[in-house]
């Protein structure tokens, strides 16, 4: 057998320990699923470079057991505050009673802990048969998180907000689990925000369901700290007539992987992955997605959008995939990226596997600098070269910042854009 | 206002500008013309402060100070504007918020206040109304999409807007109608004062016929071969610069 990260050792040997612990501890077909979790984990360990969609993520630097070694990580951007009209928060991945504000959850949306759903010995089902060791890592510890349910044709007005905060002291990992249910006719905006200080792993692996003709505008804006590491996961099953939309707002953690997969049910369904990543210093950030349209007439598109200063580095990774029988699909994907110094840089992989024949699909990848005509043109009107080279950072961000359909949460990411700038 | 002695400045390690002496008083207009690839633009641009041209020999001083040494953006807020030959696109920038960014780094720099987005709007109505230009493009993004002759007219508001001390024009009439052309004079022409100078680049003479310069020079391979006044500008029409420069 090959020999295991240290890292990964060190979850397996913990694992008994914690199991007395964990939410879940006293229901036996939960035990078992994280055993299964664990299992699966250790055949695979944490993805390396040799595993083909990690090939542009190294992430040794976690799994020799980096992760809490540099304590003084502060986060990207000063600790903001989003005025949601309802909100849930963790601190260091567990509920926060105290912290939350939940006493005026309207009608029709539920919203609780997972660790209070698994000690009521809730059932279950997970699905993670592609073995990913994330998810299979996250199954085995996870330890709290979300469960949020819309039922049927309920409009839900306002933003919900979900806040992880972490402070640095917990040195496990934070195992956040978070499923989300819209039922037929459903709707929802929700931001869910990462913020945090000091060096920590947070694995949050989010489960999503979009019923009939429900609409899911998931907002997310990822402020770790820039010795933290964030490996997210979420996986979107859109039915019959429903809307997707992921907007993911990027400036933190040391190495960040966001990755987003869709799986399209259902005719006049709509799968929308948008977002902005400003990286500086020495951060990674990995955007990955795969789209599969399994059935015909649905629509997706990807606007993903980087600025990367200094040594920073982006990733971009956008797969469609188009089953055998999904005619008059429309798959569109770009992603830019703005390198602001010699030294910064992207790896882009757009991918389209297409079996069907009646289809529309499109992919582009660009990389540039600051174009040295306008900067001059600016300058030569007395704009300061710093200005400038703002101004031109903002109007490259411009076309995917506008694109966001709630004002609240555009205002809020254009201040926090505008905040990024500030620090250049 | 402005001297230039002996200005030699190379791209990539060509000399273009080769033994420049020009001295532009306040008040006056100065007009430039010559044959295509003479280095009139690379003059601009190096009195604007662009990169990538590098003065080997030479001064220039402008307002008793050592030009070469500011920044482009110190010239502008100092009364220096060039009109663009070929003004940049800029995407995502709308014209109306580049405008008053500009206008109030300069006055920043003048010690003056800024103005807020009621009181920009009016003045350049203002400015938009005197020159006879349409207002429509300060809504579109910077030249983007902009014809060659609303790229020409946007540099001609700019510059009615900013109130330079010196203007620099490059080939701002090129390829306008005589409508246009009428405009870009009539922008100068506005501008003109005791204090201020211009220096007009040109192909063609009848820019001049709108703006009637107090010198002519022509410049070619890097040097100003000749200098007069305005007759000298009629003399090249009718005979052609190679002539002239043989001469
Ligand atoms: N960026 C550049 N790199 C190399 N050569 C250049 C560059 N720009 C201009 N030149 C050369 O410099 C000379 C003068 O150009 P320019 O100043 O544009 O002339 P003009 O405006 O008088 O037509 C030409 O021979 C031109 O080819
Ligand atoms: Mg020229």
């Amino acid at each position: 057998m090959k020999s295991l990260s240290a890292l990964a050792q060190s979850y397996i040997e913990r694992f008994d320990t914690a199991l007395e612990t964990l939410p879940g501890q006293s229901s036996r077909s939960i035990t078992d699923l994280r055993k299964a979790g664990l299992e699966k984990f250790s055949q695979q360990d944490f993805p390396n470079k040799r595993v083909e969609e990690w090939r542009y993520t190294n992430l040794s630097a976690l799994t020799k057991g980096a992760a809490n070694e540099d304590s003084s990580g502060a986060p990207a951007l000063a600790a903001s505050s989003f005025d949601a009209d309802f909100e849930i928060v963790f601190i260091d991945g567990i509920f926060s009673e105290n912290e939350s504000r939940l006493d005026k959850l309207p009608q029709g949306l539920s919203l609780s802990s997972l660790a209070t759903e698994l000690g009521n010995g809730a059932v279950f089902s997970l699905n993670d048969e592609e073995d990913r060791s994330l998810i299979a890592l996250n199954t085995a510890f996870m330890q709290d998180g979300f469960c949020l349910h819309v039922t049927e044709n309920t409009q839900i007005s306002g933003v919900l907000g979900i806040t992880f905060k972490s402070t640095g002291t917990e040195t496990h990992g934070l195992h956040i689990r978070n499923r989300i249910s819209l039922d037929d006719g459903a709707s929802l905006t929700m931001l869910e925000r990462h913020e945090g200080k000091g060096s920590y792993f947070s694995n949050p692996v989010t489960d999503i369901s979009i019923g009939n003709n429900a609409r899911l505008d998931h907002y997310k804006f990822q402020n770790e700290s820039v010795s933290a590491f964030h490996l997210a996961l979420t996986d979107v099953e859109i039915l019959q007539g429903g809307i997707y939309k992921n907007f993911s707002f990027s400036v933190g953690a040391k190495i960040s992987r966001n990755e987003l997969k869709t799986v399209i049910l259902g005719s006049d369904a709509e799968s929308h992955l948008d977002g902005a990543y400003l990286m500086r210093g020495e951060q990674h950030c990995d955007t990955t997605t795969l789209t599969e349209h399994k059935v015909p007439q649905n629509i997706s598109n990807q606007t993903y959008k980087g600025v990367l200063d200094d040594r920073a580095h982006g990733v971009f990774q956008g797969k469609i995939h188009i089953a055998p029988n999904a005619q008059q699909v429309a798959g569109d994907q770009l992603s830019k990226a703005l390198l602001l110094s010699d030294y910064a840089g992207v790896d882009c992989k757009p991918e389209l596997e297409i079996y069907a024949d009646d289809v529309k699909c499109s992919h582009g990848a660009t990389s540039g600098e600051l174009d040295d005509d306008a900067l001059f043109y600016l300058q030569a009107r007395g704009i300061s070269e710093s200005n400038a080279r703002k101004i031109l950072i903002e109007a490259f961000l411009g076309d995917v910042l506008t694109s966001i359909d709630n004002d609240v949460v555009r205002e809020y990411f254009n201040t926090q854009s505008a905040l990024w700038l500030q620090n250049s | 206002m402005l001297e230039i002695k002996d200005l030699r400045a190379e791209i990539g390690g060509k000399e273009i500008l080769k033994g420049i002496n020009l001295t532009i008083n306040p008040g006056e207009i100065h007009a430039v013309m010559g044959p295509n690839g003479a280095g009139k633009s690379t003059l601009s641009y190096v009195l604007s402060g662009r990169q990538g041209y590098e003065v080997t020999a030479g001064s220039v001083t402008y307002q008793g100070q050592n030009l070469l040494d500011m920044d482009p953006d110190v010239r502008a807020c100092s009364g220096i504007f060039l009109a663009f030959q070929y003004p940049v696109e800029i995407p995502g920038v709308a014209s109306a918020t580049f405008l008053k960014t500009a206008l109030n780094a300069q006055r920043k720099f003048r010690g003056e206040e800024e103005l807020d987005a009621i009181q920009f709007l009016k003045l350049v109505r203002e400015k938009t109304k005197e020159l006879g230009i349409k207002d429509d493009m300060l809504k579109r993004a910077v030249n983007v999409g902009f014809s060659g002759g609303e790229k020409k007219r946007n540099e001609v508001l700019q510059m009615a807007l900013l109130e330079p001390q010196l203007m620099l024009l490059d080939e701002t009439d090129s390829g306008l109608d005589i409508d246009a052309l009428k405009v870009a004079a009539d922008g100068v022409n506005r501008l003109r004062s005791p204090e201020r100078s211009a220096l007009i680049i040109t192909h063609y003479q009848r820019l001049l016929d709108y703006i009637v310069p107090d010198f002519v020079h022509v410049l070619a391979d890097g040097k100003i071969v000749k200098s007069g006044d305005k007759s000298l500008a009629l003399e090249l029409e009718e005979k052609g610069y190679a002539e002239i420069s043989a001469a």
